[in-house]
């Protein structure tokens, strides 16, 4: 006998990529999907793929996938149980969720109130301090330079002292030693009064070549909470991870240990229900802090899903239709090393400035060890209406150093012609010595933008490239296999 | 008779050298045997240079080809043997968009006297700022946008005066 179904039908609040891989789960368990659209994507992949589709409107695309109401009515309409809202959107909207709920819909996600608590950079670091979760050291602003002084000392060194109105790094230092702290507080006081009308100013702790470090936490919203290891998202662009891999580089087993059960904490401690990310920003002594904790599925779960064998998405759904979780922590099995890759249309070499077009060719590798996430059809045009990332490229290896060969490889066999995208420049990070030593942080790309520029195209594949490109165009290609003189002698040829 | 192509703005020449036993291509002045010739068309491909194989992916879109091939991907320009000789006239007067998006701010108006680099526009698209500069020193001839307007991939948006015949 075949159980029932978890839900009859899921509405998918999202699109592209990750609109498809939870359709994915929803058809592997038995549940009809249920995509939405504005009129620009009608014929996207996620709208074909789906069940049944219904159409949304906005000024734009962007503010009709905003549009709670209609997001909601379009649930209804199509009878659908629950909701799930992938990441970004409206993943992390307090009001979403409620407004869900009281429509008598389960959404496939945290309650509104943990995700407003979450949401909220003090709330949330305010909580994860009162349930013993590291943060990082800091001083408020106080009208009272001395005693700013005197407290900023015990945070210890090196520390940061920054405006309280500030931005812009004006009234901005970093102190190395107390000695110098007296100073430094009064200069960037005077210096934050000068720039900003406030003279007051606060401490933290300044952590140098920080690495990106989170934990995937699931919990079943009854105190019960595990981690499915970690990941490390160090290479960032704009502030934007673009390199993800789990487990991370280098981490000792006790710093790892600590970390993974630093998450599990604040999400006991959260009473958290749905998958979670909790971040951390690492130092290079080994001291972490808590960053903010992602209420949602995160971009880079498949890493995770890579190493553990578990799929995310399933968790989710069963841990919203009350079957707690998936698995205990010590039944958790970790297998090998997985990257993904996130492909972006941007052009790496113009300080990665969005592209657009139209995606004339798609070639992917096929492999039993690679996933290639994407929503992409030939003939779609790219424009600037959505997010440039089109797709991600996971690889799984038995080793760090095989997980690298391998997405090098089959970055190199990837072809997505059309529109301009980071495919090679993130196979010449994957290839980088620093890279391939684990020596990461989130300035990575910038200390080593010299390095990581596109070599000059020379020698043989340039000679092939040229060749490739005149044959191509058919009256030079008639020539050149020999054409009846009259037409070769016309002397000039239009693409 | 040659095509022009160019890579990374430099330009390179392709001439039929020899057709007989085996095509030969010269390309830069280097003799370059073709002993299986690709197909025409969008996709996946192969052909032998050299006496090497190599498989590669094309795609073409107007006036370039992309050539993805060796763990890379070509942009090869096509030059149009009927355009202007020494081309890049019409091109250094007209100031095209990057990207799609809108104009934040006008830094220059018909008439003004620009120098090379001097910031004309601030354009946003996907949340970046970024500015557009003169191609050349020139005088504005006009600028065909005005703040909060939107625009496509490629318009141009001011154009220069054009270049006196003699400077």
């Amino acid at each position: 006998m075949t159980a029932a179904p978890l839900f009859k039908k899921v509405l998918i609040a999202n699109r592209g990529e990750i609109a498809c891989r939870i359709m994915r789960t929803l058809t592997e368990m038995g549940i009809g999907s249920v995509a939405i659209h504005h009129p620009v994507e009608a014929r996207a992949r996620h709208v074909t793929m789906a069940d049944e589709a219904i159409e949304i409107t906005g000024d734009t695309p962007v503010a009709a996938h905003l549009d709670i109401r209609q997001i909601i009515a379009a649930a209804n309409t199509a009878g659908a149980d629950a909701i799930h809202p992938g990441y970004g959107f409206l993943s992390e909207n307090a009001a979403f969720a409620a407004a869900v709920a009281e429509a008598g819909l389960t959404f496939i996600g945290p309650d509104a109130q943990t995700i407003s608590l979450m949401g909220d950079k003090i709330s949330a670091r305010n909580f994860a301090e009162a349930h013993g979760v590291a943060v990082a050291p800091s001083v408020m602003p106080t009208d009272d330079i001395n005693d700013f002084i005197a407290k900023a000392g015990d945070i210890g060194f090196p520390l940061l002292i920054k405006a309280a109105a500030g931005g812009g790094g004006k009234g901005m230092n970093i102190v190395r030693t107390a000695a110098d702290l007296a100073e430094a507080a009064r200069l960037a006081s005077s210096e934050a009064k000068r720039y900003f009308g406030d003279g007051r100013v606060y401490a933290e702790t300044y952590v140098e070549r920080p690495r990106h470090i989170e934990v995937q936490v699931l919990g079943d919203g009854q105190g019960n909470a595990i981690h499915l290891w970690e990941r490390e998202c160090s290479v960032q662009r704009r502030f934007q991870k673009i390199i993800e891999e789990a487990p991370a580089a280098n981490l000792s087993p006790a710093l790892r240990e600590e970390i993974c059960a630093s998450a599990v904490q604040l999400a006991r401690a959260a009473k958290y229900k749905n998958a979670g990310t909790v971040e951390y920003i690492l130092g290079a002594d080994g001291r972490f802090f808590f960053l903010e904790m992602n209420t949602r599925l995160q971009v880079e779960h498949p890493v995770t899903e890579m190493i553990t064998g578990l799929d995310l998405v399933r968790a989710q759904i069963e841990i919203a239709a009350g079957k707690g979780l998936p698995i205990a922590q010590g039944d958790l099995v970790e297998s090998g090393h997985a990257i993904e890759c996130r492909i972006c249309a941007e052009n790496p070499d113009n300080d990665f400035m969005p592209e657009t077009g139209v995606v004339q060719y798609l070639g992917v590798p096929e492999a039993d060890w690679l996933r290639f996430e994407n929503a992409l059809q030939e003939g779609q045009k790219v424009s600037a209406d959505f997010d440039p990332m089109l797709a991600k490229l996971v690889v799984h290896g038995s080793t760090r150093s095989d997980a690298v060969d391998r997405s090098v490889a089959a970055l190199h066999d990837l072809s997505l012609l059309g529109v301009t995208t980071n495919i090679d420049y993130l196979a010449r990070v994957l290839d980088h010595p620093a890279f391939r030593d684990g020596d990461l942080h989130t300035s990575f790309v910038q200390e080593h933008k010299q390095a990581l520029a596109a070599p000059p195209a020379t020698g043989l594949s340039l000679v092939q490239a040229l060749a490739a490109a005149a044959l191509g165009y058919r009256d030079f290609q008639d020539l050149a296999l020999g054409t009846p003189e009259p037409y070769a002698a016309i002397g000039g040829w239009r693409n | 008779m040659s095509i022009r192509l160019t890579v990374d703005g430099v330009e390179h020449h392709v001439t039929v050298a020899r057709r007989k036993p085996h095509l030969v291509l010269l390309i830069d002045g280097v003799e370059h045997e073709v002993s299986r010739t690709p197909a025409i068309g969008n996709g996946r491909n192969l052909m032998a240079v050299g006496g090497r194989r190599v498989e590669f992916a094309r795609a073409e879109v107007p006036d370039k080809q992309l050539v993805r091939l060796g763990g890379r991907t070509f942009e090869v320009g096509f030059v149009d043997p009927f355009s202007t000789a020494g081309g890049g006239a019409s091109g250094a007067d007209a100031v095209k968009a990057p990207m799609p998006g809108a104009i934040v701010s006008l830094q220059c108006a018909p008439g003004d006297s620009v120098t090379r680099g001097q910031p004309l526009v601030t354009i946003e698209s996907m949340k970046l700022q970024t500015t557009l500069a003169a191609p050349r020193d020139g005088t504005i001839a006009a600028v065909l946008r005005s703040e909060g307007d939107t625009f496509e991939k490629d318009e141009v948006i001011v154009r220069l005066e054009p270049e006196s015949e003699k400077v």
